[in-house]
């Protein structure tokens, strides 16, 4: 089975390119695809109709978007073991978590009237393709900048053009998508730790799993309760959360912040 | 594979019915202009894709296309830094909030190219024989006419771009002197493919492709009749061109003075 996961922001083009991709491979293969998004949407019904494939939507309501994203992860692959290629669309909100796992193919459609692709986080230099998307609007000159201002923040990258209009583009990527690995075991790890924020992921777990990201979130916890959460500085960390996602990672002793209360 | 392009070839492949095209081989020289006719869905962006590409019979179309006689490398088919296509599309405006002059040099060293002196003067003196209002390099380049803009996009495309093989689409209501923007990329030795409905532009070329139900089906060498029917044309053209720009300084339009020019014989 092949994870194949699309990231972007709203309105770049992503759900266009995902058909067209999808018309490219659904005679050859099984596919599945999941829609992330916050609070509404009818991409996956349209989908499921216009190609007669399995899809299914996720809402994260309350939660942050991406951290949904893997903690649904596991579900999804439990789910569809019989299929080809997994399908994942991300709800595309933030530029820093970027849901794309190491086990499989992480593809940024990125907006080439967005601004300048240096001040993009993991969700595009952690991308394993890159699909610049709307190149029509703009002049030869400035797709040319672009270009190489992508390539120097992600030199790895594998770049093409894709137009959601004409499907130009979703030849490449479907054959990318077929000459990328299959995802060998259930457990799959973030190219990228997430941001912090309140569970076993905000405290920088990599593991998607319950149990792991459960441990991480229960020491995470516990060391909250004893740090002063004043974000004083210093231990040399800017946030009390910041230094203590060190000290799980063993980066940090937690002996540097002056005001740990000493444990019972 | 740094070797120049100076020629490609398209070898037959199907239309959209799965029927063979009727042709043996078309060849599309350096320095060669040659248009794309079709109706709209007729499958003129799949012969530009599969030329993008270099396709080896793995497009939808299954042609396949050779660069100096010779199936091309795979580094030639896949590093994105070697584009094959420029192109010149709809876009009329610039994104970018900079003076023109700074603008082309940030395109130079986007190329990895030290900016060669005098280089940028003669992209801009270029692009101001192409449009009838001067640009000058302190412009800012979001505040460029659309006439400015496209003569720029143009004089860019054949001085700084690399990309040995030009797409134009659809450049007809630019308001720039068409016959004159063509001839800047001829010199500069580009291949040169156009899209268009426009006749004086179709006709201004060295042939053109016929494109039906996703197949090519006719090649047609423009002949020296209508190289000068489009000649013509574009003297009509030039001379609206003329009067637009008088009444955009705001003068009156009161009577025309016809003259015509005859026909310069190419080479």
């Amino acid at each position: 089975m092949k994870f194949i996961i699309f990231a972007g922001t709203p309105g770049s083009g992503k759900t266009s390119i995902i058909k067209s991709i999808i018309q490219e491979l659904k005679n050859d293969f099984k596919l599945f695809f999941a829609k992330f998004d916050c609070l509404q949407t009818l991409d996956d019904e349209k989908i499921a109709k216009e190609y007669k494939i399995p899809a299914v939507k996720k809402l994260a309501g309350e939660l942050c978007p991406d951290h949904y994203t893997a903690l649904e992860i596991p579900k999804i692959i439990k789910e569809n073991k019989d299929k080809d290629i997994i399908i994942l669309e991300t709800a595309g909100l933030c530029l820093r978590c970027s849901p794309y796992v190491e086990e499989g193919l992480g593809i940024n459609v990125l907006d080439i009237t967005s601004g300048d692709p240096s001040r993009y986080g993991p969700i595009l230099t952690e991308a394993d393709v890159v699909a610049i998307s709307k190149g029509d609007l703009i002049s030869q000159a400035e797709r040319e900048i672009f270009r190489a201002k992508v390539l120097k923040v992600n030199p790895k990258a594998k770049i093409t053009e894709v137009n959601g209009l004409t499907g130009e583009g979703a030849f490449d990527i479907a054959e990318f998508i077929k000459e990328s690995l299959a995802v060998k075991s259930e457990k799959l790890t973030l190219k990228h730790s997430m941001p912090s924020a309140i569970c076993g992921y905000c405290y920088g777990n990599r593991i998607i799993d319950e149990t792991e990201s459960r441990k991480r979130f229960l020491a995470g916890k516990e060391l909250k309760s004893l740090v002063p959460n004043l974000n004083c500085g210093k231990c040399g960390y800017k946030s009390c959360n910041e230094f203590i996602r060190a000290v799980l990672d063993g980066k940090a002793q937690k002996e540097k912040c002056p005001f740990i209360k000493k444990e019972i | 594979m740094n070797k120049e392009i100076t020629k490609i070839t398209i070898l037959p492949g199907i239309n959209k019915l799965g029927e063979k095209e009727n042709f043996k081989k078309i060849d599309i020289k350096k320095g060669e202009v040659v248009a794309i006719v079709g109706h709209t869905g007729a499958g003129k962006s799949q012969l530009l894709y599969d030329i993008e590409r270099l396709a080896q019979k793995d497009t939808k179309s299954k042609r396949k296309i050779l660069v100096n006689d010779e199936i091309p490398d795979k580094e030639l088919r896949f590093n994105p830094k070697r584009k094959l296509i420029a192109s010149l599309a709809q876009s009329m405006n610039f994104f970018t909030d900079m003076a023109v002059g700074d603008f082309l040099k940030l395109h130079l060293e986007s190329r990895g190219k030290k900016s060669k002196k005098g280089l940028i003067e003669e992209v801009i003196k270029e692009a101001n024989k192409i449009t009838g209002e001067a640009i000058s390099s302190k412009m800012n380049l979001l505040n460029l006419s659309g006439g400015q803009s496209r003569a720029l996009m143009v004089s860019d495309v054949a001085n700084i771009s690399v990309s040995p093989i030009v797409l134009i689409d659809e450049i007809e209501n630019a308001g720039i002197k068409k016959e004159e923007a063509i001839k800047i990329l001829v010199e500069e030795g580009k291949i040169i493919l156009i899209v268009t409905h426009d006749p004086s532009l179709a006709l201004n070329t060295d042939k053109r492709i016929i494109i039906k139900n996703g197949g090519i089906v006719d090649v047609l060498n423009t002949s020296l009749k209508e190289k000068g029917i489009a000649h013509y044309l574009n003297w009509i053209e030039s001379f609206g061109l003329d009067i637009r720009e008088k009444i955009r300084k705001g003068k009156k339009i009161e009577n025309v003075e016809i003259y015509c020019e005859p026909i310069k014989s190419k080479k």
